[in-house]
């Protein structure tokens, strides 16, 4: 039987047919895809951030800047940037970097993990609600990730006159940047209350 | 079915993208973990420990190890040996370097050297002190006792032993001349055994080798000759500038020359020369190879670096 639908993108209203699982609506006129709840979301969500997880290690253990000053050269890990700030006494600025780009990236990869694999459990229900609602509190922290670079940056600069790139850790640091915030967007939370029929058709 | 549905048109349905397509992404992720693995686990060079008696102008995770100018690894701590009595540098060479790590390797510190007469290692003034290496060829070895100076660079050359009563200004990298034209090097010097002279080890290079004899004179050239004569008025003379701060030697062969000195020969090393000595000029064919008299890199300790 068909229904009747509106195209979010350009609103208009259209018959759709059947449609059978793994399909997906298109507009007749704009070609957007049409949808009612996003296609794949826990899936989704569990493979970006599995993939955030792995390469949350290499880019907290490699070096993220390297400053080349007359031959010498120095590499600093976000952890060893931490440290530096701590030793200049600038304890709110480190702190704000360790919950930016330590704490809250782990948690929040932590956190979607827990939940997008215990998602079929019937117990911890509360549990993985409250875990997002703190994911969504931590989540606009995590867009404070990129001034990292440039504070590492300054503070080398301000050293010597130096030729300061990239260092190994930095194409890991922007991927996982990245797959955390891809992970967020594919979670839909009404996931966490559909009723058994629902998630088998949802999820 | 409603009337008013019957104009409108119908929305297109595509079958989706499989979701397995989706687990690639992890999958990218745990490889280029690997990878990261194995450039660190595998494509790293050695690790050498290099024990020197003061590290002084190294730094952790700073100073570099270089090797003909070019960066072959980087110090990676530095610490205290257990016996305290000298300083363990451990250093992280490069893959491509792996074979500077073998037996008979000498390593030691570049700084910089303002010595009367040589000027070495400026570019450490700021660039840091850098450890470096003369690769040797034993087998694979991973710790090290450093070098407190630059080992002498093995160079084909003829050495012989000067004896003099006393040292006169001679130091390691004093210049040889014949003719005030350098050809040679002093090495070390050190008293005899019985103490009773001062043995000069020194240096001629191959091309100039022929030119000493056995019967060849030498004599110190350091200083200033100050010669006071009745009718000649006074005679000020010198060999060159650098003898003046640094000392030198200068020999000359007789006319009659013998055969030609062989590695080790001992010499006596006058205090001067005599007027005679000078006036000599036997005819000594010398054979040049053309690159050696350009390429003044095959002898890098006579000139400053």
């Amino acid at each position: 039987m068909d229904r009747l639908v509106a195209c979010q993108t350009c609103g208009l209203v259209q018959k759709v047919g059947e449609v059978p699982k793994d399909s997906v609506i298109k507009c007749a006129r704009c070609h957007f895809q049409i949808f009612h709840r996003r296609l794949n979301s826990r899936t989704r969500t569990l493979a970006f951030s599995l993939a955030a997880l792995i390469l949350y290690f290499p880019s907290n253990l490699y070096p993220l800047v390297t400053a080349d000053y007359q031959g010498q050269h120095v590499q600093t890990t976000v952890f060893q940037g931490i440290r530096a700030l701590f030793q200049h006494q600038q304890y709110f600025i480190a702190c704000l970097v360790f919950c930016t780009s330590i704490l809250t990236p782990g948690l929040k990869i932590i956190g979607l993990i827990f939940i997008s694999l215990t998602l079929n459990w019937p117990y911890w229900k509360k549990t993985r609600t409250w875990t997002y609602k703190i994911i969504r509190i931590i989540d606009p922290w995590n867009m404070l990730e990129v001034f990292l670079l440039a504070i590492c940056v300054s503070m080398i600069e301000l050293g010597e006159v130096a030729a300061v790139h990239p260092g190994r850790g930095v194409l890991s640091f922007a991927a996982t940047v990245v797959l955390t915030l891809l992970a967020t967007l594919s979670f839909d939370p009404r996931l966490l209350w559909d009723s058994p029929a629902e998630k088998r058709h949802y999820e | 079915m409603n009337e008013e549905s019957h104009g409108l048109p119908k929305a297109k349905i595509e079958k989706s993208r499989s979701s397995w397509i989706l687990w690639l992404i992890p999958i990218a992720a745990a490889l280029l973990c690997v990878w990261y693995l194995c450039r660190d686990l595998i494509f790293a060079g050695p690790t050498v420990t290099i024990y020197f008696q003061n590290a002084d102008g190294l730094q952790e995770q700073v100073s570099l190890v270089q090797y003909r100018g070019v960066k072959v690894g980087e110090v990676e701590s530095l610490k205290l040996a257990k016996d305290q009595k000298s300083v363990a540098v451990r250093a992280q060479l490069d893959f491509s370097a792996a074979n500077l790590a073998r037996e008979g390797s000498v390593f030691w510190i570049v700084r910089p050297e303002l010595k009367l007469g040589a000027v070495s290692g400026l570019r450490t003034i700021v660039m840091g002190n850098y450890v470096t290496v003369q690769p040797g060829d034993g087998a694979r070895t991973n710790e090290f006792t450093g070098a407190e100076t630059a080992p002498i660079e093995p160079v084909k050359a003829l050495s012989i032993e000067l004896h003099s009563v006393k040292l006169d200004a001679l130091q390691p990298q004093s210049p040889i001349f014949f003719r005030g034209v350098q050809v040679g090097e002093v090495l070390d010097c050190r008293l005899s055994e019985d103490s009773r002279e001062v043995v000069t080890h020194a240096r001629i290079v191959e091309e100039y080798a022929p030119l000493v004899r056995m019967n060849s004179k030498f004599w110190n050239a350091g200083g200033i000759n100050f010669h006071l004569g009745l009718f000649s008025g006074a005679k000020i003379t010198a060999e060159s500038a650098q003898t003046l701060v640094s000392g030198g030697i200068a020999f000359a062969t007789p006319p009659n020359p013998q055969d030609p000195a062989t590695n080790g020969a001992v010499f006596i090393l006058n205090e001067k020369s005599e007027p005679a000595w000078e006036k000599w000029s036997p005819e000594i064919p010398l054979h040049f190879e053309p690159s050696a008299v350009t390429n003044k890199n095959s002898w890098p300790n006579l000139s400053p670096q």
